[in-house]
């Protein structure tokens, strides 16, 4: 395994949006946002499509500037688990080259190589993530829910300190949905990473979150929170 | 000519082909993946319009004394002591398709057709400018048929050091650059600078080819840059063995060529282009093994 990093303060502010404005072409598709997460955290970010869930993660990362208002910790190590679908299938990528993706920020020497810790750390989060069979695997021979714990390990490897995952549950089967969201409570309780989750997979998610965000009709409409055990629900107090 | 002979004569020729056998298919490997194989069909027509327009436009540059007192007679007739003036065009008309090639990227899907008018257009302006010149019209017909390989020590070292640094930068990226070429968006949340990278990746590819239509015509440079990795997608069940799978069959493909070319006769950029189609055969024939 490789060397324990220092791990955020749980509960610390990792991330912090005040009163942000986001969009394209000086045309706002988000307006008022007021979000804060803590180390630690995981919040499942939820709304019907073409509400403004993917701007709002392109400003959380600084892809987007603010029009208005101010973002704090898009400077962070974020890991992305994008949608797989993303990828494109052309490319023969093996499950092993895709995980050590995630060390691009520490490539080094004349060669600017993987290093050899990066390569057993990568082996590492693979065997936990069920996938030490299909390491040397073409990621085109996995299934759906195979690829999407590749997706998860390689975000891992980036040694973030926010995950962000669109969709991680989406059309994956029951053994894989466990792995991932049981992997991303790890991650959260032992090194204090901050999980935000876009879904519209809620059932999977109502024990594995503990707030959620509700993007609709151009803002970050209600903060709910999730209770351990209990379903989705509005807050029964609201500031 | 016996085959001692020809490799005597021939010498530098075969190495600037090999050269190109080996490194031209990485970077169409890059296309590949991209998905922009045909930048790999339409830049070398670009140069090579580039060389017929540069031909077109030598008298005029000689009236106007750019050459100094060297009459136009002796630049057409010693491709060598023109050689820069040469590549210059190249290089101008292949950084013109590279530009025209960006701008014809457009959400309607239309990138396909608007890159397929710029081929026609640029193999158009070739012949009627290598027509159109008093001097050009026999050394771009050679270039085009691939029988003008007039590759000395000068050239062989300018294609040499081009592809070198072309493909060391290439391998010395390679893994960002497969990670802006997968999941651009990714890369730019870790920070990696997408837009460097992929200019990167052009400049070098369009250096690379100014310089090898120059060398061994833009045939051979169409069919190395395509073929080789066409055949290795079928077969590779890794980013590292496809391109070294892509390199190999460029090498052969290369060596059969020229081998051919010496026995039947033919020029050999056909020769190896038909060589590099064989080797992406079995890949097209066969489906992968699991």
């Amino acid at each position: 395994m490789a060397e324990p990093r220092d791990a955020p303060a749980v509960g610390r502010v990792v991330l912090e949006l005040s009163d942000v404005s986001l969009g394209y072409g000086g045309e706002a598709v988000l307006q008022g946002v007021h979000l804060e997460v803590r180390a630690g955290e995981r919040v499942a970010i939820l709304g019907p499509n073409g509400a403004g869930k993917t701007t709002l993660l392109r400003g959380l990362v600084g892809l987007i500037s603010p029009m208005k208002g101010e973002v704090k910790g898009s400077n962070s190590r974020f890991g992305v688990v994008p949608q797989r679908e993303r990828l494109d299938p052309i490319f023969p990528i093996t499950t092993r080259e895709l995980v050590l993706q995630g060390a691009i920020r520490r490539l080094g020497g004349w060669h600017r190589g993987y290093s050899m810790a990066d390569g057993e750390r990568a082996g590492d989060l693979l065997a936990e993530l069920g996938l030490a069979p299909q390491a040397d695997l073409p990621l085109s021979h996995l299934s759906g829910g195979q690829r999407q714990r590749a997706l998860v390990a390689r975000a891992l490897l980036t040694d973030p300190e926010i995950l962000l995952l669109d969709e991680p549950t989406s059309g994956v089967d029951r053994q894989s949905t466990e792995v991932i969201l049981a992997q991303v409570e790890r991650v959260a309780r032992e090194d204090g990473v901050a999980a935000l989750l876009v879904t519209h997979d809620t059932r999977a998610l109502q024990e594995r979150v503990d707030r959620a965000w509700r993007v609709d009709s151009g803002t970050v409409q209600a903060e709910l929170t999730v209770a351990q055990g209990q379903e989705l629900q509005e807050p029964e107090v609201s500031a | 000519m016996s085959l001692a002979e020809a490799l005597e004569f021939f010498r530098w020729s075969i190495l600037a082909i090999l050269a190109t056998g080996v490194a031209a298919p990485t970077l169409g490997g890059f296309l590949f993946l991209r998905r922009t194989s045909f930048h790999g069909l339409a830049l070398p027509q670009f140069a090579a319009a580039g060389v017929a327009v540069g031909f077109l436009l030598l008298p005029t540059l000689v009236d106007l004394g750019a050459f100094g007192a060297v009459a136009v007679e002796d630049i057409a007739s010693d491709t060598h002591s023109a050689h820069g003036y040469h590549l210059l065009f190249a290089a101008l008309g292949t950084f013109t398709g590279l530009a025209a090639l960006v701008r014809a990227r457009d959400p309607l899907g239309l990138e396909s057709a608007r890159m397929a008018g710029a081929f026609a257009t640029a193999s158009a302006l070739t012949i009627l400018c290598a027509n159109a010149s008093p001097f050009g019209e026999v050394f771009v017909h050679g270039i085009l048929t691939g029988e003008s390989l007039v590759v000395g020590p000068l050239e062989l070292a300018t294609l040499a050091a081009t592809l070198a640094t072309a493909s060391s930068l290439l391998f010395l990226f390679r893994h960002d650059l497969i990670l802006v070429s997968l999941d651009r968006e990714t890369a730019l949340i870790t920070r990696r600078p997408a837009r460097a990278l992929e200019m990167l990746l052009a400049v070098s590819v369009g250096s690379c080819i100014a310089v090898g239509t120059m060398s061994v015509g833009p045939v051979m440079l169409f069919g190395l840059l395509v073929l080789p990795p066409l055949g290795a997608r079928r077969f590779a069940s890794s980013i590292r063995a496809f391109f070294w799978l892509s390199s190999g069959f460029g090498l052969i493909s290369a060596g059969a060529g020229l081998y051919a070319s010496f026995w039947i006769d033919l020029p050999p950029a056909p020769c190896v282009v038909a060589a590099a189609a064989l080797s992406a055969l079995p890949g097209a024939l066969f489906s992968r093994p699991s």
